[in-house]
């Protein structure tokens, strides 16, 4: 009982990380990156390939943040820009297709053997003794993170000059430019976070699961897009907490289902998620007002 | 314009598969199986069409069709002898039964129809992010449910020993059968309906046009397009498993579509061919290939890569497609009758 | 009339092809009130987006302090010393008070910013009473009055005000150009388009009239008795 609840506050912590990282691209964008599950993988990679060439542990994290801040860079600027006054419907095929063209590199490059990523193998082992036997440090650590880089997104976006820029800029991009704020610099911003975020999460993942493939985190990406889109995409809080909400349906299905209909998971959620939006178009927890997904 | 006027629209795409089929005959053996395989291609991309190029709706899930129509297709004209070998967990009413070619078809086109009618009475009512993420998610129940329930099918194994009785001449009537529904859905009062509403939806229904009803009969239309095209493919290939007809094909057949054209038939099938033969020369070149006096010999996988880049730099430069979203016209010199 | 601060030189905006203003000439100098009147999609509000970026011209320029900004993106436009009151106001609902009236510190040049918020709030006492009500909570008048002193955050050279009037009730508009009158006395330029001819007229320094993308007349204060020549001017 206690493994479930924390399996489940730790999946749904790690979701919630996720779903900041798309939810903020979002706001600024308008768009959902389909292929933010293909830079968690590439973090991934590099940590793999970090523990393979035996670099001390901090050089592989630190390459793993570096090259995923900078692939999201690269997309902002190959794809998100010139793609800026696009149709949603042809934004959501673009990000789908670089997605599929990142993971269609990974298989290229690295084939579809699995590689293995040895970090912090530590953080795998129990927390203690007893009871907390089946409980891992890497559950706790995921939660702790995940609350310690929401705490400083929400401080950031609050009480800062850039990030009351950013909250207009997701309100109201055009009044914002009017205003005087730099629309790029707000972009880059939430790109980059967004990417710190991914970074983040490839660590966690990787502990947790050292086998790197190039559909690394594919299944936790697709989830993860529903459950934001399900929670409400148009504010933040609402999409993040759709993510954590899913990540802990998906954990608490995958731990109470009896053995012979666990491999259903995937079909309850999705069951769950079509029930959900037929109820809530607009979202999960957004508040009773005109419905905004239309726009999309 | 008038009927006689509009009718390069269907023809000329015919034509083009037509040829294609035409130019497959006179390929070895071995080079037939892209010209078939471009010919089904065709079929479930115009299947795809018929909802999304005329609703503006984006629906991710269409191959959950296809994939309902392949299985079952496949399934029923293995011989019940070898079903009962290899699937022995069957449902009897599948195990001890088979079907003809055709017959497998229609089933599948039926299969194809039900499902998304299931699928659409509820999913129809939503629009935009909202509708791409519960066809997402049905095609994912779907993958689910296939891959694993091995009373309807193989499960995670490869469904094999299906005749392959989609050569050049089945893959082309198919193909037709396909574009020729589709011309016609567009054609009709419906269609036009449906096409209004992606227009503006708000005028639509201010004349009364349904935007729940056009597009759940959009869907199903689509639906059994698809699960025939599903039935063609499975029959081309002679085996399958759910990847087959899961994310890689959703985004192939998208690729397709967007690189052709949505709002367009033409676009349809020109991207549909186009993209097909590009895809298969590439995976020729994998393999290693003589041209021109070069040896060229792509590393495994190439094909995915130049696919993908190929969709997002169309997607960024030209967002209509090749052909703008535009069915075929001729020239205003030519064409008798006004519009 | 004072050194020219704006000047629009057969200013061309077309939307689709369908042209909105045709060859548009007209200048604001230093210090003036200059006002835009004209009826119903004249080009009014076509003519501030062009000036601030946000629609790009098909011909003419537009010269700000002697330099051509034609083609600029909108917050550089911003940077530059123009500031907006679009119309609708467009207020940030979720944001507070003090927030909206800190996001217009985005436009401006030099530092300063605590200073010029603290004047604003003595110059519109709403803003003062309400610092942590979100947007949303203000009526029309008082939301008008905070797009105005956002605006006025930035200390621009020129403010250029799109129908403020809009939707208020009569006694509200007197209050609102109570306000533009105090603006005045602090010496900012202003390009004032609105929708009440006679009153507009009346209370700039100049007023060019609109209609149909085309300049048709130019008023002085004298004239706002005039409704004939007024009228002529919108049909003619």
């Amino acid at each position: 009982m206690l493994q479930t609840a924390f399996n489940a506050l730790a999946l749904g912590s790690v979701y919630a990380l996720m779903a900041v990282g798309i939810g903020l691209v979002f706001g600024v964008l308008r768009l959902v990156n389909f292929a933010y599950g293909q830079l968690i993988m590439a973090g991934a990679y590099t940590l793999a390939i970090g523990s393979e060439h035996s670099w001390p542990q901090w050089a592989s994290v630190l390459a793993c943040f570096g090259v995923v801040i900078g692939l999201s860079l690269l997309l902002e600027v190959g794809l998100f820009r010139p793609l800026r006054g696009a149709s949603p419907a042809t934004m959501l095929v673009a990000t789908f297709a670089v997605a599929f063209l990142l993971q269609s590199i990974a298989l290229l490059k690295f084939g579809s053997l699995v590689k293995t990523a040895s970090i912090f193998p530590g953080l795998f082992d129990p927390v203690g003794h007893g009871q907390f036997e089946t409980v891992r440090k890497i559950t706790i650590v995921a939660i702790v993170a995940a609350m310690v880089a929401l705490a400083a997104l929400t401080l950031l976006l609050a009480k800062t000059t850039i990030g009351l820029h950013m909250r207009a800029a997701a309100a109201d991009f055009r009044t914002a430019r009017l205003l005087g704020v730099r629309a790029n610099e707000v972009v880059t911003l939430a790109v980059v976070i967004s990417g710190v975020l991914a970074a983040a999460v490839a660590v966690i993942l990787v502990v947790e699961d050292p086998f790197v493939e190039p559909q690394f985190a594919l299944r936790d990406t697709i989830i993860v897009l529903v459950g934001v889109v399900v929670g409400g995409l148009d504010r933040l809080w609402t999409a993040t907490l759709g993510g954590f909400a899913i990540g802990v349906a998906t954990s608490v299905f995958t731990d109470e289902l009896s053995s012979a209909h666990s491999v259903y998971v995937d079909s309850f959620v999705f069951g769950l998620v079509i029930i959900v939006l037929l109820l809530r178009p607009e979202g999960l927890f957004a508040p009773f007002r005109a419905r905004t997904v239309e726009r999309a | 314009m008038r009927l006689a006027a509009r009718l390069p629209e269907v023809v000329v795409p015919a034509l083009l598969v037509a040829a294609v089929a035409l130019l497959g005959t006179f390929t070895t053996r071995a080079n037939q199986i892209h010209f078939r395989a471009a010919l089904v291609d065709v079929a479930i991309v115009v299947g795809l069409y018929v909802f999304i190029g005329n609703s503006g709706v984006l629906s991710f899930g269409q191959i959950s069709f296809v994939a309902v129509g392949a299985f079952a297709a496949g399934l029923m004209t293995i011989s019940v002898g070898v079903k009962r070998g290899i699937m022995p967990t069957l449902f009897p009413v599948l195990k001890d039964h088979s079907l003809g070619n055709v017959e497998s078809l229609l089933l599948a086109a039926g299969l194809g129809a039900v499902f998304a009618l299931i699928v659409g009475l509820p999913l129809m009512r939503l629009s935009g992010l909202a509708a791409g993420i519960a066809t997402f998610a049905v095609l994912g129940i779907t993958h689910n449910v296939l891959f694993n329930y091995t009373k309807i099918g193989p499960g995670a194994t490869a469904l094999t020993n299906i005749p392959e009785t989609t050569g050049l001449l089945q893959g082309m009537i198919g193909a037709v059968i396909a574009i020729a529904v589709a011309w016609i859905y567009q054609l009709s009062r419906f269609g036009r309906m449906l096409r209004a509403t992606r227009e503006d939806p708000a005028a639509a229904q201010a004349v009364g046009v349904s935007i729940h009803r056009q597009r759940l009969l959009a869907f199903t239309l689509s639906g059994a397009l698809c699960g025939f095209a599903g039935g063609l493919f499975v029959h081309q290939a002679g085996t399958i498993t759910t990847e087959d007809v899961y994310l890689n094909l959703t985004f192939l057949t998208l690729a397709m579509l967007v690189v052709g054209g949505v709002g367009s038939l033409l676009g349809a099938v020109v991207g549909a061919l186009l993209v097909s033969g590009v895809n298969s020369f590439l995976v020729t070149a994998e393999g290693g290939i003589h041209i021109l006096g070069m040896k060229i010999d792509l590393t495994d996988g190439t094909h995915l890569v130049v696919l993908g880049a190929a969709m997002a730099v169309v997607l960024v430069l030209r967002p209509s497609g090749l052909t703008g979203g535009r069915e075929f016209h001729l020239p205003r010199r030519l064409a008798r009758g006004r519009g | 009339m004072p050194e020219a601060l704006l000047e629009l030189d057969r200013l061309e905006v077309a939307y689709d092809g369908v042209p909105a203003l045709r060859g548009l000439s007209l200048s604001v100098g230093r210090g003036e009130i200059v006002g835009l009147i004209g009826p119903n999609g004249a080009g009014k509000s076509t003519t501030l987006n062009a000036i601030m970026g946000l629609v790009p011209p098909r011909a003419g320029d537009i010269r700000f302090a002697g330099r051509s900004i034609k083609g600029r993106p909108p917050e550089r436009v911003a940077r530059a010393g123009i500031a907006l009151v679009p119309e609708g106001r467009r207020i940030y609902p979720n944001l507070t008070v003090d927030e909206n009236l800190r996001l217009g510190l985005a436009g401006r040049r030099g530092s300063g910013g605590d200073g010029v918020i603290e004047s604003l709030r003595q110059l519109f006492p709403i803003l003062d009473r309400y610092r942590k009500r979100p947007g949303g909570v203000l009526s029309g008048g008082e939301q008008q009055q905070l797009a105005i002193a956002r605006a006025l955050a930035a200390e621009p050279d020129l403010l250029l005000l799109d129908e403020p009037s809009l939707g208020l009730a009569p006694t509200v508009v007197d209050a609102v150009f109570e306000r533009l009158a105090e603006i005045r006395e602090r010496g900012v330029t202003t390009l004032l388009v609105e929708q009440r001819a006679q009153r507009t007229v009346a209370f700039a320094d100049r007023t060019y009239a609109l209609a149909n993308g085309e300049l048709r007349g130019i008023f002085g204060p004298a004239d706002a008795g005039n409704t004939d020549k007024l009228v002529a001017a919108y049909f003619g």
